[in-house]
């Protein structure tokens, strides 16, 4: 910071990762693997909804939302799918091991226009990671938020990550909170279908604010079923996926019209990503 | 801001004493073509290029830049700019350096290209030959160049040079230059005007009333769709366009299998690859899958996307993208005089 005006004057390389500890590492699912970090220099500070771009030297680099909430800053959670090289060579380490990590970056869950009203959190497959970080943040500042409800779809039964935490949700009276599989196996009894039929069993008042994170795909019909419930777009909040490459608005691979998904979103209300007309 | 005069035979002596002080980059012939090119000699510079096959962002933004170092002893960032002079660089070339200060400026400073360009000292120059696909004076015409140092004017008997900052002044030392007389800074302020009007494209609208019509015609998918129709996707527009930034990032190993570099490498928003994310098990999402949505994308960017954040349009009119399509259909005058005149 300057000392004039308060300005940005930092001139470190915005390229340069800082190391970070593997403290636990778990299997989430088959395919999806849980780190708890810690920065080695200690300090780490983010908003949830923000990300990472997590790397291993010689691998290269990777966009990953945080998974934990900061009101848990002893440690931080990260989940990496096994999607391509460097996923691949991340998910191959374990506790003891080091990651290099540039964060926080970009825009998270607008925290503010959130608190003191409903909140739908709406989680398709690995955007249960990201959203994860919200819903910890709501379930320790309990208070500061009314009915809260998060709904959950994965492929099927062992695609679905955190099970000791949707048991523990399920139990809790501080949040409704549904699941349901595309594709059940023969221990499923639980739901079986599309996300969009769990809301058949939610009561939304149109003032909720909703938060969506999945497949794209997954957007349009959820967005459908929260406009049929006079939930208004720009009281929807989307968490786009795009190519974000550098993390700091300059590769140009995320960038959606003139908006770049990596500094102005991810996080992005309906009601401006409907007019970036490459957004949805 | 100083006027100066350099007599055509001390030229050479000048070019010389610059070398000698320090890397010196200047237009030099290639073939039949020019590029900007590290001076050994001051007979190699050619200032009656017309323009040059890359611009010389190169030299701030290079193809191939690295980022960070890494061995098994630790990591390290490769911010280590080289004092240069650019020498000769026509005005649209310094509006487009000045476009592509603005963007590594922005958000979150980009050290690897800032530092890169503070070290550098730029000499303008006037355009003495107007090449074939140029059509500077129309495109963002109210805008002036700007963040040069000095600017250097053929004339009759020598050149004008006028220096804008320090760097710009402390180049003085190296020629025998005298003020120049009055005669002599009127003089190169014609030829510097006379070249307006010459181009041999021109726009027919305002850079305001284009980044309208553009932004506007969005949706109009056919349109797009036929522009693009005969386009190879691959990427020659981009490279050679001063205004284009966007990079990708990659890791490889030294020989050893221990060390090795984080490197930068610049890329096309044409490319299929472009926009493409994994999804895993082979299956993957492109958000500008078409080629007419990539062509969108590309002219969506030099005429409207970054004209708040530039004050004007991200193109400077040097052509470049026009006469190295080898589909000829790059050219922004044809796409967007033709957007101009869709209902």
């Amino acid at each position: 910071m300057c000392d004039n005006c308060g300005c940005e004057t930092t001139e470190e390389n915005i390229f340069l990762p800082k190391e970070a500890k593997i403290i636990k590492a778990v299997q989430a699912t088959a395919d999806v693997k849980l780190f708890t970090l810690k920065m080695a220099d200690g300090y780490i500070h983010w908003d949830p909804g923000q990300f990472l771009e997590v790397s291993l030297f010689g691998y290269g680099e990777i966009p990953i939302g945080f998974a934990s909430s900061p009101t848990r800053p002893e440690s931080f959670d990260i989940a990496i799918r096994t999607v391509g090289r460097v996923s691949g060579a991340i998910n191959k380490l374990v506790a003891g091991d080091s990651m290099f990590l540039r964060a926080p970056l970009g825009t998270g869950f607008p925290i503010n226009l959130l608190r003191g009203q409903d909140v739908i959190i709406v989680a398709g497959g690995i955007g249960l990671c990201p959203t994860r970080s919200l819903i910890q943040y709501i379930m320790d500042r309990r208070d500061e938020f009314k009915k809260f409800t998060l709904i959950y779809g994965a492929k099927n039964p062992s695609q679905q990550m955190f099970k000791d935490e949707l048991a523990t949700w399920k139990k809790s009276s501080d949040i409704d909170f549904y699941d349901i599989v595309d594709k059940a196996d023969e221990n499923w009894k639980g739901e079986v279908g599309l996300i969009t039929s769990l809301f058949a069993k939610t009561n939304l008042n149109p003032e909720t604010r909703a938060v969506i994170c999945g497949p794209p795909i997954m957007f349009k019909f959820v967005v459908m079923e929260l406009n049929k419930r006079g939930i208004k777009n720009e009281n929807i909040f989307l968490d786009l996926e795009r190519r974000m490459k550098c993390g700091v608005g300059k590769c140009g691979h995320c960038q959606i019209n003139d908006q770049y998904v990596c500094v102005d979103g991810p996080v992005f209300p309906l009601s401006k990503a409907k007019q970036l007309e490459e957004a949805l | 801001m100083k006027n100066y005069y350099l007599s055509e035979n001390d030229f050479s002596d000048f070019v010389t004493r610059m070398i000698s002080t320090k890397e010196l980059i200047a237009p030099i012939a290639k073939g039949p073509r020019f590029v900007f090119s590290k001076i050994k000699s001051p007979s190699e510079i050619r200032l009656d290029y017309d323009v040059t096959i890359l611009p010389p962002k190169k030299e701030f933004f290079p193809p191939r830049q690295n980022l960070v170092k890494f061995s098994s002893k630790g990591y390290e960032g490769c911010i280590d700019p080289k004092e240069k002079i650019l020498f000769g660089v026509h005005p649209y070339d310094v509006k487009g350096i000045d476009i592509t200060d603005t963007v590594f400026e922005n958000n979150k400073k980009d050290m690897n290209y800032l530092a890169n360009r503070r070290a550098a000292t730029i000499v303008a120059s006037n355009i003495q030959k107007v090449s074939s696909r140029a059509f500077w004076d129309t495109v963002g015409a109210d805008i002036k160049a700007k963040g040069h140092d000095a600017f250097l004017t053929k004339i009759s008997d020598g050149y004008h040079f006028q220096t804008l900052t320090t760097k710009g002044d402390a180049l003085i030392s190296c020629g025998k230059f005298t003020a120049a007389t009055e005669k002599q800074s009127s003089e190169a302020k014609k030829v510097n005007e006379s070249v307006n009007g010459t181009c041999p494209e021109k726009l027919k609208h305002s850079s305001k009333d284009i980044a309208k019509k553009v932004r506007d015609s969005f949706s109009k998918k056919e349109m797009w769709d036929k522009m693009a129709q005969r386009c190879f996707s691959c990427g020659t527009c981009n490279i050679v366009c001063p205004t284009c930034y966007c990079f990708d990032v990659q890791d490889k190993w030294n020989v050893d299998q221990t060390s090795g570099v984080r490197t930068r490498y610049w890329d096309s928003c044409l490319t299929e690859e472009f926009s493409k994310i994994s999804l895993g098990a082979g299956h993957s999402e492109n958000f500008r899958e078409s080629r007419g949505s990539r062509y969108r994308h590309r002219i969506m960017r030099k005429a409207a996307y970054l004209n708040e954040t530039l004050g004007g349009p991200a193109c400077i009119g040097c052509g470049r993208c026009s006469s190295g399509c080898t589909a000829n259909i790059a050219d922004p005058v044809e796409a967007i005089n033709t957007i101009m005149e869709v209902k």
